[in-house]
């Protein structure tokens, strides 16, 4: 059984982009080889381990081909699947940018559950594009966040790993 | 706040919502099946855990002010059942619905969070738990208190998750130049990007939960009293998957909204108020997709908001006459 969720079950502080990458102890391109769920830890929850196997690493330390493994806190065991609505859910071969928070020995997580995740598509040309792309603002003012924006396009994956140099870089 | 929402449509540019739920498929035999409870009333058990401000008694108490809040919807029939104080943590599969403070380190920047443990087999919710992180205040004050974030609004929230509500996009954001992202309105409970500490504004249902929970716990009339708006949205002839579709009644202000859910464009829109609507469709380009859907499906975002050429009429009861939007790229 698969979801076709329309469903998320959380209330998020909005982190704004440049906040997550200069946060995320871990930023990775790359794409999911594999994952695994199983009952975890002292809460005896349903997790999932998601690796990534590395296409470029944005920050921190893996090289390409390398692979970094995640947690995000779904999955199914046997007959009984945990959805954590709001969590993001991945599966091989998804090509993602994920944004990951690294707290010493613990497994990685996703920073902010879906928004530390940017998943990686092709478009009609076969491009690599961001969809969605983060949402910025353009001028020093406050902005109103228009929906169909004709300016607001899927990013070239190579435009949105410019702009997180850009924010590592300044920071 | 409704006369915020109002002159955000009046200019046209309302956001949406969406009364979506939480749709599961079967992989073996594409039986379609609504995650939603079976029986009532619905029992849950408090984590008997304070923090800073806030004691365990009155945790409970916030969260019962939030299920009554959902169980006096006229028009759906829905009952819950404090079952007591509990040592248990929220986030454990244990078979019981616990909601809770909880210390979620793997969880930043999430105020609070459902979490539903189901049989594959039967479809049957086993359990569902809300945590509320621990890294953030609470405040659990009438009036609410700044800098604090309001207990209850964040659970009347979750608890439309526990019904099994999806999240609605009906809400409207700015960005800042230093990236920060603040709501400037939202039309929904379920709107997922919280108002900000001290605001109580969603301890209060509107129009858009009412008819999302409404459709799936039906009750005091709903299905007769109130009509649906069935279509599709296409581009280029095709199907659009994951448009955000609004209903707009211009005579009670009420804004109620859905999602196309599947690769034929199609949309249902339930709650109604019988009469004339303005129908609006919108690419959901400004949100987290996994919030809203499986990411991994392909969501459409790159195509013009469109109004339908014509008003909509919601019957009193049933559906109206069926119609297509069709959209352009961008």
């Amino acid at each position: 059984m698969t979801i076709a969720r329309p469903a998320s079950a959380t209330v998020l502080l909005p982190a704004d982009f440049t906040t997550v990458v200069t946060e995320a102890g871990m930023i990775v391109h790359g794409r999911v080889i594999h994952t695994s769920s199983a009952l975890t830890g002292p809460q005896r929850a349903i997790e999932s381990l998601v690796t990534v196997q590395v296409i470029e690493a944005l920050k921190g330390s893996p090289s390409a081909g390398a692979n970094v493994t995640f947690c995000v806190p779904n999955g199914q065991v046997g007959r009984y699947r945990r959805v954590v609505v709001g969590a993001p859910e991945f599966a091989q071969g998804d090509e993602v940018v994920v944004f990951l928070r690294v707290r010493g020995p613990a497994i990685p997580t996703l920073f902010g559950l879906s928004q530390g995740v940017y998943r990686v598509t092709r478009d009609a040309a076969a491009r690599a594009i961001v969809t969605p792309a983060p949402v910025t603002a353009q001028g020093p003012g406050a902005e109103r966040v228009v929906r169909g924006d004709s300016a607001r396009r899927p990013m070239p994956v190579e435009a949105f790993v410019r702009q997180v140099h850009t924010i590592l870089e300044t920071r | 706040m409704r006369s915020v929402l109002l002159a955000i449509v009046a200019v046209g540019l309302f956001s949406q919502p969406a009364s979506a739920y939480l749709h599961f498929r079967a992989n073996d035999d594409g039986q379609s099946i609504v995650l939603k409870w079976q029986r009532m009333p619905l029992r849950w058990f408090a984590r008997d855990r304070g923090v800073p401000g806030v004691a365990a008694s009155d945790f409970q108490a916030a969260m019962s002010r939030a299920f009554a809040t959902w169980q006096a919807v006229p028009t759906a029939s829905i009952s819950f059942q404090f079952a007591g104080f509990t040592g248990a943590e929220p986030f454990t599969d244990d078979g019981v619905s616990v909601l809770g403070f909880q210390d979620e380190p793997g969880m930043d920047r999430v105020l609070g969070a459902t979490a539903f443990l189901i049989d594959v087999v039967t479809g049957e919710i086993i359990e569902s738990d809300i945590f509320f992180n621990t890294a953030f205040l609470w405040s659990t004050a009438a009036a609410g208190t700044a800098s604090r974030f309001d207990l209850e609004s964040v659970a009347v929230h979750e608890i439309g998750h526990f019904l099994g509500l999806g999240h609605s996009a009906l809400g409207e954001t700015e960005v800042h130049a230093d990236g920060d992202r603040r709501v400037l309105a939202s039309g929904a409970v379920m709107f997922p990007i919280s108002l900000g500490p001290g605001v109580t504004r969603d301890r209060e249902l509107q129009p858009d939960d009412i008819a999302g929970v409404s459709d799936l716990y039906p009750g005091g009339g709903f299905r007769g009293e109130t009509g649906v708006a069935r279509g599709r949205v296409t581009r280029s002839g095709a199907g659009v998957l994951g448009a955000h579709v609004a209903a707009f009644n211009p005579e009670t202000g009420q804004v109620i909204a859905a999602f196309t859910l599947n690769q034929s464009g199609e949309f249902e829109i339930v709650g109604l108020t019988p009469g004339p609507h303005v129908i609006r469709v919108e690419p959901l380009d400004d949100a987290d997709l996994d919030s809203f859907f499986d990411a991994r499906d392909p969501i459409d975002i790159a195509f013009r908001v469109t109004l339908h050429d014509r008003l909509f009429v919601a019957p009193s009861g049933g559906v109206g006459e069926r119609f297509t939007v069709s959209v352009q790229p961008k």
